[in-house]
């Protein structure tokens, strides 16, 4: 037996393992890592993690080295006779009872004190946020400010926050790995979870998933964290408490953050066509199609989305409303709050989902954000959507799209918030999202659920006027 | 013993040679053919299921992948584990408990061999009832676990969800017939001198899983038939679109079955290897009274730990306390298992047959399932471990390292008992360690990628996320195993041919099933053998030996020995093609109903009505 050799394998294959951990410990390459938690509840289950991949590991290589021991030294050798024929051994037996159960002890104490720390109800004057699962977006609002988003929430660092968790309709699961646990979102039900976002995490983006499984596109139920500095979250809030700028010429909105410069203008041109604002021939837009009555609607209780209640407290909303619609050309874009610079969005949280293919957008169409809110004013858009400050959008079965043009990505994190993929996702989201509830509109195309082409009848949309759309969606900052 | 020349034995090894048509498989009620009849179909389910794991594996092997689409592959996963956990593994124990537990106590078949024909035809036909859909892309697409409300018709209006509903209603007769029927047998047909505390480890494990089958599948049929009354007849159990129901009660009776299950599939093999490590270590299993304890406490206990699959439902901490406390105690008696088996092992003089490999393969790989298990009973480090790769990992870990692992080394064991013919040592070495290494590479990495924060039942994921390299090592993995099934099943089938003759007892093993000719007559033992301690051929007295050297000639025909035999029954295979009959019309078409209940209540009518075997003289 050279047991040297062994152990000297041994330790260089735990050399090894602690070149992997040590690898996926680093943030950069894991941006979704459970193992380095930036908030207080994060921290208390990784403390019981490292405890737990302790004394694991201990009784793994225990075991293991114990039984390739006994597997090589007990070998049948030549002419070995009967082996000794134990039966057992009451000592050897009580003893591993006994050492397991004293191991579990230094698991269990910790435990238990945990979940009593961490389902405690939630500090006075944290930030509420009410969280709504559906069938595959989130829905994200904060009671205390009136403030409705979709897929994107900004936490303040420092500050509690208390998840309120509610389904529109099947269970789903809300979790940012990096932030702490994850807690269903289970139907007739509402449920908590709560933590602090550590204060050195300012301005920073973090994933989120679904992680229940609730149907088709499951996977494609992502959410953005935005973990900002307070300062960054009031004038946010300031921001998405009134309607979109589009339109609205005002002073820029106080803040104490960087106001991103405007990305991209309301004219916008879709893919395909080149990149400068061209003023290709416009054909006069025909007429508007009618609205649909297809929402695909589910049931299930919809907890009401608060008005903008704002608008009395805040002139700026008040005149946003009021300049529609004689609005002829949208103002630049720029958002009346911070927003998270969009150049300083890490590559993760950017999708990098392909486009489905057999989708044809038609080349170099530019988008006319005035004429977009006429459209989709008269459109089966407004079926669904809400956007604060147009009268006519007061859905709430789909995302609440008022400043959708601030957000990184669309389709619930499925795809990056560009033009291009807007246009596509207009013209035809049941091809982008495996049976997403929002309808087809493009003419022409072919709906799986209708199972019928999109007629001017049934309320199909051109690519022009599709175009046109994503320009005013894109304004909304 | 019978490890060295032996003389060629009198009769064809070939199993079965004289009884081969289709009509005695069809009607046989031998528990030994029966239970042949599940080692083959369900093979072939567990090569199914295999495919299936594959397509997904092809499909996560790289971000953003579209080999298939979400809602096949939703169904993918979902008949994955419906397939491995009803039509694989839980069947191929039931191979082992019918062709063993009446050789291992002593008798010479089961307490009710035409129920045990029922179980298996109503196996048949529900696998293939469940499994017909995937073809034609209208499987079952709600996961093994089918949470409710998305179960019920407003979120899962198609048929897919009605085969899974009633493919495993139909299931659960198969097994709850088959467990009152092993029960019995156990407990009433052990020899004389076969004490509870003298049967083989193999036959208690066994006897343990039948009791947990009585206690867990009642739970599961009420789910199922809440779930089949919201789906078809308007009721509102889970349909949350109605007020008052409560999607958390499916989840706790399903894991109220579910956990319960856990150990369903893993305690035979557990017995397996509880056999096969004292033959090849030529020692008695160490701390018998122990294991057996042991395995009646996993099982009391693991009625009392379902809720751990819930720490992410926001049960309230006193819950979540009591399921993290009994989920942890569930550790002790499985750990003393693991100790004792090593403890076995030690000082023995172990022989590296395949089957011990593969022994010695689930006390290893278990281990890891069993600490990984471990880690998420402390229910705030479940909160990031549910739901993950993570639990993808840990339960592969169990039901791979656990039972598959121990049904391979069982099938190893017990191959020249069932076909008389041995399995070729050095393909099945190959298999073992293409094996060990598909599963090493498969499972291990998604320790990792549950850890980086990837959800499981997810068709797909975007780059970027620090996942594809552990993806890519997983799917490589995967890639591995149908080279090693090509491989077992090639050693199988040429070995069922051409293998080198067995004799009795090829391992020189210590119970009584090796005291009898392989393969067994259709009597089993000429003489009902008395037994007078747990390993008769090890240490048995004189009156041991003797039964075993009447057992061991061949030959002789239950007329020579006047040995009554119970008459071959088409009945059993008519009255489950009408219980399936019934249920298929309540998808297809309503008649069907009535034709299937016809079929039923004639075939059973007339099986009550005729005698089991003919009147003793």
């Amino acid at each position: 037996m050279n047991g040297s050799a062994r152990l000297r394998r041994l330790a260089s294959y735990a050399f090894v393992a602690a070149l992997v951990v040590a690898a996926i410990s680093c943030n950069e390459a894991h941006p979704n890592s459970t193992l380095t938690p930036h908030t207080d509840l994060g921290r208390e289950i990784d403390f019981l993690w490292d405890r737990l991949l302790l004394l694991g590991t201990i009784v793994f290589v225990l075991v293991e080295v114990v039984l390739i021991y006994v597997v090589f030294r007990y070998r049948r050798r030549e002419n070995q006779g009967t082996p000794p024929q134990t039966h057992g051994s009451t000592k050897l037996e009580i003893a591993w009872t006994l050492i397991p159960a004293v191991i579990l002890v230094f698991i269990a104490v910790p435990t238990v004190r945990t979940i009593f720390i961490t389902q405690a109800q939630a500090a006075p004057g944290s930030l509420e946020i009410d969280v709504t699962g559906h069938q595959w977006w989130w829905e994200f609002r904060y009671p205390d400010y009136g403030v409705t988003t979709a897929n994107e929430i900004y936490l303040p660092v420092g500050r509690t926050v208390n998840f309120r968790l509610r389904s529109a309709d099947v269970i789903h699961s809300f979790w940012a790995p990096q932030l702490g646990g994850k807690r269903d979102v289970i139907t007739n039900r509402t449920n908590y979870i709560w933590y602090t976002p550590d204060t050195s995490i300012a301005a920073n983006v973090w994933n989120g998933f679904c992680v229940e499984f609730c149907g088709a596109s499951h996977a494609n139920m992502r959410f953005r964290v935005f973990t900002v500095t307070p300062q960054q979250f009031e004038s946010w809030v300031a921001g998405q408490k009134m309607p979109a700028r589009f339109g609205a010429v005002g002073p820029a909105a106080p803040t104490t953050g960087p106001i991103p410069p405007p990305h991209e203008g309301p004219a916008v041109t879709t893919p395909g066509g080149p990149n400068s604002p061209t003023q290709a021939a416009q054909a006069a837009a025909h007429g508007i199609a009618q609205q649909s009555s297809g929402t695909g609607a589910v049931g299930g209780t919809q907890p009401a989305i608060p008005r903008p209640q704002n608008a009395e407290a805040n002139p700026r909303a008040r005149l946003g409303a009021a300049q529609f619609p004689s609005v002829a050309t949208a103002s630049a874009g720029v958002a009346p709050g911070y927003i998270f610079p969009r150049e300083k969005v890490p590559d993760y949280a950017i999708p990098h989902s392909p486009i489905p293919p057999g989708l044809k957008f038609t080349a170099g169409l530019t988008g006319n954000a005035h004429r977009g809110l006429k459209i989709f004013s008269g459109a089966a858009c407004i079926g669904c959507h809400t956007i604060a400050g147009n009268p006519m959008a007061m859905g709430t079965t789909g995302p609440n799209l008022t400043h959708v043009g601030s957000r990184i990505a669309i389709a619930a994190g499925r795809f990056p918030n560009t033009a291009a993929y807007l246009a596509l996702w207009i013209k035809n989201a049941r091809a982008m999202k495996p049976e997403v509830i929002m309808p087809t509109l493009g003419l022409d195309e072919y709906d799986p659920v209708l199972k019928a082409k999109v007629t001017s009848a049934t309320g199909g949309l051109t690519d022009q006027q599709i175009a046109d759309i994503v320009a005013y969606l894109t304004a909304l900052k | 013993m019978a490890t060295t020349a032996r003389p060629a034995p009198k009769h064809s090894p070939d199993a079965y040679g004289e009884h081969s048509g289709l009509w005695s498989w069809l009607s046989t009620v031998d528990h030994k053919r029966i239970g042949v009849l599940y080692l083959y179909t369900a093979l072939f389910f567990f090569m199914f299921g295999g495919v299936e794991a594959i397509i997904i594996r092809a499909q996560l092997g790289a971000p953003n992948q579209h080999l298939v689409s979400a809602e096949f592959y939703n169904q993918l996963f979902t008949m994955h584990g419906t397939t491995m956990i009803f039509l694989a593994i839980m069947p191929l124990s039931a191979a082992f408990f019918n062709f063993l537990i009446p050789l291992q106590i002593g008798a010479r078949d089961v307490a009710f061999p035409r129920l045990n024909a029922f179980s298996y035809w109503v196996y048949l036909f529900g696998g293939i009832f469940i499994t017909i859909p995937i073809l034609f892309a209208v499987a079952p697409n709600d996961g093994w676990f089918g949470y409710a409300p998305l179960t019920t018709r407003a979120y899962s209006p198609g048929i897919n969800i009605d085969f899974w509903v009633i493919g495993l209603l139909i299931l659960g007769v198969s097994s709850l017939a088959a467990a009152f029927n092993f029960l019995t047998t156990i407990i009433n047909l052990r020899a004389p001198g076969m004490t509870l505390m003298r049967m083989p480890m193999f036959t208690w494990m066994a006897f343990i899983v039948q009791v947990l089958l009585v206690l867990a599948f009642p739970v599961i049929t009420i789910a199922l038939v809440f779930l089949l009354f919201d789906r078809f007849f308007g009721t509102n159990f889970y349909n949350t679109v109605s007020a008052g129901a409560d999607p958390l009660l499916w989840q706790h009776l399903f894991w109220i079955f579910g956990h319960p299950e856990v150990y369903i599939l893993v305690l035979p093999a557990f017995g397996l290897v509880s056999e096969v490590l004292p033959t090849y270590s030529k020692k008695p299993l160490f701390g018998y009274p122990v294991m057996v304890y042991s395995g009646i406490l996993i099982a009391v206990l693991g009625f009392g730990v379902w809720a751990h699959h819930m720490f992410a439902v926001g049960m309230g901490p006193i819950a979540d306390t009591f399921f993290g406390l009994t989920t942890m105690l569930i550790a002790i008696p499985t750990g003393v298992k693991i100790f004792n088996w090593i403890a076995t092992m030690a000082q023995g003089s172990i022989r590296y047959t395949t089957a011990m490999l593969f022994g010695i393969g689930l006390v290893a790989l278990f281990t890891i399932g069993g600490i990984s298990g471990i880690m998420h009973a402390s229910p705030p480090a479940d909160l990031q471990q549910t739901d993950t790769y993570f639990i993808v990992a840990h339960f592969h870990y169990v039901l791979f390292g656990g039972s598959i692992m121990g049904i391979f080394g069982g099938i190893y064991h017990y191959f020249p008992k069932i076909t008389g013919r041995l399995m070729d040592e050095k393909l099945g070495k190959i298999h073992f360690w293409l094996t060990v290494v598909a599963m090493n590479l498969t499972f291990f990495p998604m320790h990792f990628s549950g850890m980086l924060g990837m959800p499981r039942r997810i068709y797909t994921y975007d780059a970027g996320q620090g996942w594809d390299l552990f993806n890519a090592m997983s799917t490589a993995g995967a890639m591995i195993f149908p080279i090693a099934m090509l491989v077992f099943i090639y050693n199988f089938f040429v070995s069922r041919k051409r293998g080198e003759i067995a004799g009795s007892n090829p391992w020189g093993a210590g119970t009584l099933e090796w005291t009898i000719p392989s393969p067994p007559p259709e009597y089993n033992f000429a003489k009902i053998p008395t037994v007078t301690s747990r390993y008769p051929l090890w240490e048995g007295k004189g009156i041991d030996y003797e039964c075993a050297r009447i057992n061991s000639q061949e030959g002789k025909t239950p007329a020579d020995l006047g040995i009554v035999m119970p008459y071959s029954t088409i009945k059993p295979l008519f009255v489950a093609l009408g219980l399936v009959t019934m249920f298929c019309g309540l998808i297809f078409a309503r008649a069907l109903i009535g034709v299937g209940a016809a079929l039923m209540i004639f075939s059973l009518y007339s099986w009550l009505l005729s005698p089991l075997e003919p009147e003793h003289h």
